[in-house]
């Protein structure tokens, strides 16, 4: 069982992340947005830590070789996604036959987007973990012509409805505004900085180009550091961390962060928020907004709640969908 | 009787934890120790404790626990255990470096900078054991003392885009090998030819917190005869 790429542009396999990696100083790396990696393995029925793909603005073409399979795409909506030239729908599972093609195009409104098969894909792991590390160069990173495999059939869930619309999920589809609103902490090193909490919430900050997936950088009016209390020693910083690396620029750091680092952490963003710094376009505003812990916290359940749902709602559906499937139908 | 830690939040899912003694080496102690015990005690939702110098990150997950949680515990492990014990037995690892020249670029700097020759900073980086502080970033980089120089050594103002693998260098206090090609703002002043990282070994590095780096000076014409060779098996024999 497997799938043919046809275009890679910058996909490559991952999963939640290498957790066991922070304290041997790896980066934990993973799904940037992890919400939406979450949401699409949930979909199809998978584990929430299973291998899928992630593709980075420019999309991704690839073939179904022998073997039917349930795939969801999830995180930012592409341009023409299609399978054999019918729109593809975003957020809820979509049988797609062998011999088809799924096309992506270029990103819109956000910039990664989450593809899981159900089964999951074979991938290289590292510490438990198939999520690329490029300081080690360790990693699947898909290339035109490669042949991945897949790990399970599944067969047609739509050939029980005749093509009538037969599930909605209702699955909250994340809005990719152009004004980003993104929730923060107030950091360990927070009291360090003057007026932190009227500048840090009142600017608007621009993305620039020079971010990635070790971090996002900001630029606008910075909070001032209001003592220097010399150099750091080398200390563990969380992902999120936003440190003020120079005037006039914020680094937000993502899940490719090196593990330790000298400067102080003046705000956290929250967990639900870094799956929105994910999706930030280079060129895009994006704000803060202070929250404490409790909120937070609350806010990250609640993400995880109406995920889990979905993942029930998924499985009751594919066993009861796959139980009435005559047996003689099934590609196995 | 010690102070007690300072526990910070880190987001809604960390917590910074710093050692505040006036010493240094039991700061270190306190947060590895610390982060030991947390590995062994498993509590549920907790999947990290990274410690470094005078600190350790505690990472977990928001559903499954809570900030308020995790503090408790670690009041209870400080009230339960002595956090200033030695760490357990040291291991000792022997690792030859080609210093100077192409391999280590910034050597005259650090020599310059001190007022020593170049043979004289060699001498001193290898006349004590130094103790392995922490695994730190870049990719499990073997983070140890420096050598006992006169004065901190000033990192490069324009940091490289790329430093080869298994360079040595020094900042600060400090010293690394880093196991991969990676952008680095230290001094570097040699490279050995010894594989810090394995990614068959399920450890990676051999090296952990506590440990020994006995630096020893080799001529380029010996690099063949120990490239390639694994860290794991430079350990000293005690």
């Amino acid at each position: 069982m497997t799938i043919t790429v046809n275009y890679a542009g910058h996909a490559v396999v991952t999963d939640l992340g290498r957790s066991k990696g922070p304290v041997r100083g790896l980066s934990v790396y993973g799904a940037l947005d992890q919400a939406s990696a979450r949401t699409a393995n949930a979909l199809v029925g998978n584990a929430p830590n299973a291998p899928l793909l992630e593709c980075l603005a420019d999309g991704l073409t690839f073939t179904v070789d022998n073997d039917d399979v349930l795939i969801a795409v999830t995180g930012s909506p592409m341009d023409h996604a299609s399978v054999d030239d019918e729109p593809l729908d975003m957020n809820t599972p979509i049988s797609v036959k062998a011999g088809q093609q799924v096309v992506l195009g270029n990103a819109v409104g956000g910039l990664r987007t989450y593809l899981a098969i159900r089964g999951s894909l074979a991938a290289p792991r590292l510490l438990g973990s198939c999520a690329p590390d490029t300081m080690l160069g360790f990693g699947l990173r898909l290339h035109d012509g490669d042949t991945i495999e897949t790990l399970l059939p599944s067969p047609p869930l739509s050939d029980l409805f005749e093509g009538i619309p037969y599930i909605n999920l209702h699955v909250p589809s994340p809005r990719f505004d152009d004004d980003i609103l993104v929730p923060v902490l107030k950091g360990p090193d927070w009291s360090e900085f003057t007026d932190a909490g009227e500048i840090l919430t009142t600017e608007r900050y621009i993305v620039d180009p020079r971010s990635n997936h070790v971090g996002i950088r900001l630029s606008g009016t910075t909070p001032q550091r209001s003592e220097n209390r010399g150099e750091v020693l080398s200390r563990a910083v969380p992902v999120g961390a936003i440190e003020v690396p120079a005037d006039n620029a914020l680094l937000a750091l993502q899940r490719g962060r090196g593990i330790t680092a000298g400067y102080p952490v003046l705000a956290v963003v929250s967990s639900c928020g870094q799956s929105r710094v994910a999706q930030a376009r280079p060129g895009q505003q994006l704000r803060f907004s202070l929250c404490d812990i409790t909120s937070a916290s609350a806010a990250a359940r609640q993400q995880q709640r109406t995920i889990s749902d979905i993942a029930t709602r998924v499985n009751a559906l594919l066993h009861a969908s796959w139980r009435v499937v005559p047996e003689n139908e099934w590609t196995l | 009787m010690t102070n007690p830690l300072l526990i910070s939040p880190c987001g809604e899912c960390g917590l910074r934890v710093e050692s505040t003694s006036s010493e240094d080496d039991e700061d270190w102690r306190t947060v590895h120790n610390l982060s030991r015990l947390l590995g062994m005690t498993q509590l549920p939702g907790l999947y990290n404790a990274v410690p470094t110098y005078n600190s350790t990150l505690l990472e977990f997950d928001p559903v499954l626990t809570d900030a308020d949680t995790v503090t408790a515990f670690v009041r209870l492990l400080e009230q339960a255990h002595d956090l200033t014990a030695p760490l357990p037995q040291a291991r000792i690892f022997d690792v030859p470096v080609v210093y100077g020249s192409e391999y280590g670029p910034d050597l005259p700097f650090v020599a310059d900078y001190l007022e020593l020759s170049q043979s004289e900073v060699i001498r001193l980086h290898g006349a004590q054991d130094l103790i392995v502080r922490c695994l730190g970033g870049p990719a499990a980089s073997c983070m140890t003392d420096g050598p006992e120089f006169a004065k901190p050594i000033p990192r490069l103002d324009d940091p490289r885009l790329s430093v080869p693998a298994q360079s040595v260098s020094l900042a600060g206090r400090q010293g690394v090998i880093g196991p991969v090609k990676a952008p680095s703002g230290w001094r570097a002043i040699g490279i050995t030819p010894i594989q810090l990282m394995d990614l068959d070994d399920p450890d990676l590095v051999p090296y952990r917190p506590g440990d020994h780096i006995r630096f020893r000076a080799i001529e380029e014409s010996q690099w063949d005869q120990y490239n390639g060779r694994a860290m794991r098996d430079m350990e000293v024999q005690r």
